[in-house]
Parts: C-alpha cells; sequence; structure tokens
C-alpha cells in the first residue's frame, strides 16, 4: 500500500540529474517502486541538464526520507525541497505576460482565468508588479518555472 | 636483413580488454559466468588475463555464487552472461544480492548497437527489467566509456550501501578500439560528518534500564564486528541480531539472547516488547522482524543508525535516527561513553530476567536433542565440521532450524538469503563461499524443494573439486508453504506435496557421493563421513514431513499473537 495520501501536505521536491531517458526511467522508476505518493510531476531540461519537479502528498518526515532516497540515486547531482506556487488572477488588466517574461514564471490562461507558478518570491513579484489584489491561491505545484517545458 | 624489432603492429586495445583491465585494475580474481552470442568478445579476450573464470550452468547460479563469494569475502562479486535469456537468467541474483545490499558487478552482452530496438535475436532491454533491484546500470554505448564505466560500477557496488551494478555491453562495442581516457571517481563521497544524535544514543545506553543491541547485516558489511563487542561489553547490554545479523556477534557470548522475528525465539521477541530501549544497528526493521510495526517494541525508545539514510523511519519512527556507517558510529558512541562511567551493572537485574525467561526455551532443545531431527543434524554438523565451518543455508523451514539451532561463534559464517527469500541461492552461494575460503569447510543445509532449484550446479563443484558438503533435509514437502497451509489454510496442502530424485543415484551421476539417512541410523556417523570425504557430498535426510518450526508470529501481527507450539 502506498502511504496514505494526507491531502493537506503537499511537499515540493527538485531534482536535478543527467543521463538522459535512462535516468528518467530510473528516477520514475523509483517513485513507482518504492509507492511514493506522487501528486504531481513534471520534468523538464536546462543548460544544467534534466530537472524534476515532484509532489509528494505526505508529511514533512517522509518526504525528508524520500529526498534522501531519491538523492542516492547516482545520477541524481542533487535533491531537495523547492518552492513552486500556483496562483490563480480572476481578473487581471495588465500586460501580464511581459509581467510573467519579467519576473521569470510561468503563466497562462485558462478559460478567462490567468494561472501563473514559479518560485514565491518571483511569483510575489508578478503579482505586485501587475498590481492584483484578486488572487487564488493554488499552493504548491509541480510546474517548473525557468527552464521547464516538457 | 629486415629488421622486425620496428614492425610490430600498433593494435589498439578493444572494449573487451579494456573491461578485462578494468577487471584486473579492480582486484578482481573470480568470474561467475556463462558465455553466448552477445559477450563472445569479451569471452575471447579474457585468456589472456590472469582472471578465473567459473563457468556455472546457469546464470541465475552465476549470480548467486558471486553473491556468495561477496558475502563472505567482503570484496565485490562479478557474474558475467550474454544477452536475452542470459541476461533475463541473471535477474533473480541481482534482486537477491540488491535485498540483502550485497556488492555485486554483473556483466551481460547487449546485441549490437545497429540491432538494438529492432527485436533482434537474444535482444532484450536488460537495463529496463533490472531498474527496481540495481543500486545502479550502465549502457555502455561509447567504447571509450568502458574502462572508466566498469571502474565506477566497483566504486558504486561497495560503497555507502552496497548493492549490484549492472554493465551493460552492446557486442560491437566489444570488439571496438578504445581510447584510454583512464579512470576519473565522478563524484567524490562527502566526508563523515559526525552526527549530534550520537552523543544522544551514547546519553540513552548509559541511562537505560531494559535495552537491547539489535544488530543487523550491516554490522558484517561494515566490519563491525569488534565494535559491536566492544560496544555490548561496555554497557553489558544483550545482543540480538536479525537474520543475517547472525555471527555477527558469537552465538556463545553471555551477552547474546538470540534473534527476534517470525521464527525467532519467543524469549527475544518478548524481550524486545519489554525493552525500554532499542538499539538498531545496520539493520532495516525487516517485516519479518517487526511484524505488526505499530506494536513493535512500544515500550521503547529506538536508536536506529543505518548507512543508508532512507531507511531511518521507513518502517519504524526512532527516537533517534543516525544516518552512518555502522562502524564509525559504535567508535564515536564508545567515545561518548569514555566520557562518563556506564554502571556496568545498570541493567543487570534485566540481564537476570532476561535469562530466565530463555530457561524453558534451553530445557526443550536440550529435550529435542535426543530426537532424530533438525537439532541433532545441526550439531552433527557443527562437531563434524568444527569452528572454522561456515553455512550457507537456503530458504524455508530448514532456513529457520538451521538459524535457531547452531551455534555461530566465528564472524560471517552465516550465509543465507534473507530479503528476497530466494530458493535455489544456497549451492551456487556456497561455490561462491568455497572459493573465498577454500581452507574453510562450507556447508550447505537446504530442503528437498529448493536444493532442486540449482541442483545442476553439481557439475561446477565436482568441475572445481570444491570441497562443498550438502544435508538436505527432505520432508517431502515444500514445508514452509506446507506449515502456512496447516496453520491458516484448514491443511489443505494444494500443491506442496513434492518429490525429488534418489540423491545418491543423483550424486553417483556427477561423480560425488550421497548417502540416505532416516530415523535410527547414526546421524553424527553419516555427518563424519560427509566431513572426511574428499571433495563434494550430499546427505539425504529424511525428516518428519510435518514437523513445524516454532515460534511462529503470524505474518502481520504481533509478539501476543506468538504460536509457540503444536496445537498452541
Amino acid at each position: 500500500m502506498p502511504e496514505p495520501a494526507t491531502g493537506v501536505a503537499l511537499n515540493t521536491i527538485e531534482v536535478r540529474f543527467t543521463g538522459g531517458m535512462l535516468a528518467l526511467n530510473r528516477l520514475l522508476m523509483t517513485l513507482q517502486n518504492k509507492r511514493m505518493p506522487v501528486a504531481g510531476f513534471t520534468v523538464g531540461r536546462d543548460r544544467e541538464g534534466m530537472r524534476a519537479i515532484i509532489l509528494l502528498d505526505c508529511p514533512p518526515e517522509s518526504a525528508l526520507r524520500y529526498t534522501a532516497l531519491i538523492s542516492a540515486l547516482e545520477d541524481v547531482n542533487e535533491a531537495g525541497p523547492a518552492q513552486t506556487i500556483e496562483v490563480a488572477l480572476i481578473e487581471v488588466s495588465g500586460d501580464w505576460r511581459s509581467a510573467a517574461e519579467r519576473a521569470g514564471i510561468e503563466a497562462h490562461e485558462d478559460d478567462g482565468t490567468v494561472v501563473a507558478s514559479g518560485e514565491p518570491e518571483e511569483v510575489e513579484y508578478f503579482l505586485a508588479s501587475l498590481g492584483v489584489e484578486d488572487v487564488v491561491r493554488l499552493g504548491p505545484v509541480t510546474r517548473p518555472g525557468a527552464g521547464g517545458g516538457v | 636483413m629486415e629488421n622486425t624489432a620496428f614492425n610490430v603492429e600498433y593494435k589498439p586495445r578493444t572494449g573487451s580488454e579494456a573491461m578485462c583491465e578494468a577487471l584486473l585494475d579492480e582486484g578482481v580474481e573470480y568470474l561467475f559466468g556463462y558465455p553466448g552470442g552477445a559477450i563472445m568478445p569479451f569471452y575471447d579476450a579474457l585468456p589472456d588475463y590472469p582472471l578465473k573464470h567459473v563457468l556455472t550452468r546457469h546464470e541465475q547460479a552465476a549470480a548467486h555464487a558471486a553473491d556468495g563469494y561477496a558475502r563472505a569475502s567482503g570484496r565485490v562479486g562479478v557474474c558475467v552472461a550474454t544477452s536475452g535469456p542470459g541476461a533475463t537468467n541473471l535477474v533473480t541474483g541481482l534482486a537477491t544480492a540488491q535485498m540483502d545490499s550485497v556488492g555485486l558487478v554483473a556483466i551481460t552482452g547487449q546485441v549490437g548497437r545497429p540491432a538494438m530496438g529492432k527485436d533482434s535475436f537474444q535482444e532484450t532491454n536488460v537495463m529496463g527489467m533490472t531498474l527496481p533491484f540495481t543500486k545502479h546500470s550502465f549502457l555502455v554505448e561509447d567504447p571509450d566509456e568502458l574502462y572508466p564505466t566498469m571502474r565506477r560500477a566497483f566504486e558504486i557496488a561497495r560503497s555507502g550501501r552496497p548493492g549490484p551494478v549492472l554493465v551493460d555491453v552492446p557486442k560491437d562495442v566489444q570488439f571496438a578500439p578504445t581510447a584510454d581516457k583512464g579512470y576519473r571517481r565522478l563524484r567524490e563521497a562527502p566526508p563523515p560528518v559526525e552526527s549530534p544524535g550520537l552523543e544522544r544514543a551514547a546519553m540513552l545506553l548509559r541511562n537505560a534500564r531494559r535495552p537491547l543491541i539489535l544488530a543487523g547485516h550491516g554490522v558484517t558489511l561494515g566490519g563491525a564486528e569488534m565494535e559491536l563487542r566492544l560496544l555490548a561489553e561496555r554497557t553489558g547490554i544483550p545482543v540480538v541480531t536479525t537474520l543475517l545479523g547472525i555471527s555477527a556477534f558469537p552465538d556463545d557470548h553471555p551477552l547474546y539472547l538470540g534473534w527476534p522475528g517470525m521464527h525467532g525465539q519467543a524469549s527475544v521477541n518478548r524481550a524486545i516488547d519489554r525493552s525500554d530501549l532499542l538499539f538498531a544497528v545496520g539493520m532495516r526493521f525487516d517485516d519479518r522482524i517487526t511484524g505488526a510495526a505499530h506494536k513493535f517494541a512500544s515500550r521503547a525508545k529506538i536508536i536506529h543508525i543505518d548507512v543508508d539514510p532512507s531507511e531511518l523511519g521507513k518502517v519504524i519512527k526512532p527516537t533517534v535516527g543516525i544516518a552512518a556507517d555502522a562502524k564509525a558510529a559504535m567508535r564515536s558512541i564508545l567515545g561518548h561513553l569514555d566520557n562518563a562511567p556506564v554502571e556496568g551493572e545498570g541493567c543487570k537485574p534485566w540481564r537476570e530476567e532476561l535469562a530466565k525467561c530463555q530457561e524453558p526455551e534451553r530445557c526443550r532443545k536440550e529435550s529435542a536433542r535426543a530426537e532424530y531431527g533438525p537439532i541433532q543434524i545441526m550439531e552433527a554438523i557443527k562437531a563434524a565440521a568444527g569452528p572454522d565451518l561456515r553455512l550457507v543455508t537456503d530458504v524455508g523451514q530448514h532456513q529457520m532450524w538451521a538459524a535457531q539451532f547452531f551455534e555461530f561463534t566465528k564472524t560471517n559464517s552465516h550465509i543465507t538469503s534473507g530479503g528476497l527469500g530466494t530458493m535455489g541461492f544456497a549451492l551456487p552461494a556456497a561455490m561462491g563461499v568455497a572459493f573465498a575460503y577454500p581452507e574453510d569447510p562450507v556447508w550447505v543445509v537446504a530442503g528437498d524443494g529448493g536444493i532442486q532449484m540449482n541442483i545442476q550446479e553439481l557439475a561446477t563443484i565436482r568441475d572445481f573439486g570444491l570441497n562443498i558438503k550438502v544435508a538436505v533435509l527432505n520432508n517431502g514437502y515444500l514445508g514452509m508453504v506446507r506449515q502456512w497451509q496447516q496453520f491458516f489454510h484448514n491443511r489443505r496442502y494444494s500443491e506442496t506435496p513434492i518429490t525429488g530424485p534418489d540423491y545418491e543415484q543423483l550424486t553417483a551421476s556427477y561423480g560425488l557421493a550421497g548417502r540416505t539417512v532416516s530415523e535410527g541410523d547414526d546421524v553424527e556417523a553419516a555427518v563424519r563421513w560427509a566431513q572426511e570425504k574428499e571433495g563434494c557430498a550430499i546427505l539425504d535426510f529424511h525428516i518428519d514431513p510435518e514437523a513445524n518450526v516454532y515460534p511462529m508470529i503470524p505474518s502481520g501481527m504481533s509478539v501476543n499473537e506468538m504460536i509457540e507450539e503444536d496445537g498452541a
């Protein structure tokens, strides 16, 4: 049985690794093999290699243990807690696309609502530059910020 | 006249030669393997190097033999197979090694690079197949990377928590010329850091009144037997071990209690239940030890030391968790204990209480000595083979009886498949042990089910003249499964009765010696006969078909649900 989902304790782990598809395969196999409670997973590539953001639905001490397990994988250069949050902007008037680019975060429009995600400080900078107040904070997510993209 | 001295053609080394050189540079002496199409270039290079190859009769046996060699010698074991079925046959051996943290390097041939991904003859994705139970795996597509990758594979296999590493090499890469790129360490291990938990652990050890040390395989893997003994003697704390921890601490030491778990001694399970501190070192709280984890050692503070940080809190949440090598951690704790007096007598009442609890078990064992059965057989083997004996067991009832009744006084003298519970492990693993210690007596204790799974290795044993003695505890059943059927499936013995060969005739056909032993025969004389025979001998002990292993804690239950004897 996988660890029961808490529904409230979401922990984000950022994993930097090299080795391409074989390494990704090993990482995914480890997540499945150890029955990690994965609530979200994204992967991207940047200049430093591959980056996966894993959202685990488990208490923080379990997330630490899983991080240790992932860190021990030979392809993994670095694994640690990541802070990626997501916000939804109900009404926005300014040029949110340029603001997102300046802040270095990802943003897209979904049925009239702008959804933005990135590291907390960058998201706050984005919100401040737009001057919006009507924001729904969606919490931690796995969407990569700069360097992301599947 | 032509000067031939200057006409020597320069020939760059091939991938296969680079592989052999890497093996030599790693100090490899023995390889256990089986050739085939995709690994032929490697086998073609092999005779030119001082590497000893052991041709097994099945690739699974090659993996188990390398495993047994690694467990006994503390070095990395090496096995070799071809692509496709050769590689798939290694799988059980790799999983066995992974579960018990054994350092192995498995070399597999792969179809040539142009043929890969095209469902070619004997092509299989061995990398993908073995991902869940290898510590790491490499597919080497660049010939220049072969030598450094091989060296790196050994480094990974033996470092930290050891484990199996697969190196898959396409056939054309083995043929290809390679440039000497040398070897570089890819990632330096971080320097060990003194954990603040170690001082706290020392404090807890000083102040406990009902403490126990629970030692696992990590003690043996870390070569920490002396530190374990020093710690126990310095503190006066009784020692129990896991199944794989057996022989990390001498059985005849006054502080040794035994081993807990599903078939561990009842008194040891109860001791854990009553303890106020459990110092668990180099172990992982396997479900066969804990049963119902939430009820395990519920009164105790837990100090958990393991080299793998991901083990801390996996099953049991420790009071103090220390990610460290067993040897270094216990040395450090001993240092902390030196700074303050330890009440050597502090847990004396606890030791006396435990000794009292063990008394009925001692009496039962004493009375069973007179009966034909497992105790008598184990004691006869120990008496005939002497203190240097190395015992390799298979998986099942006999494994538990051997662990219960055998007295292990020599370090690392008990070898068994604990985590994966691999039937068929013992005979080939014993070959590895015999190669590691050719002068020591090696005995296999196996059931009549498991021994038939790799019985073909008698040919390998004969070819190399290995001095391995085999005791088959033959009850005509897959005994442990039958016992579970008796307890939990209303005696419906579905597919557990099993037949086998006439072992006397079988051994004779291999040119070896065999003898059948039944109730009424002289067990000691038969064992002595086998011990004195040159080379391999098999004793086929016909034992009570429905003998059970006691005690037994049913799976997922606690010490309170322990079954101690028939009808209990």
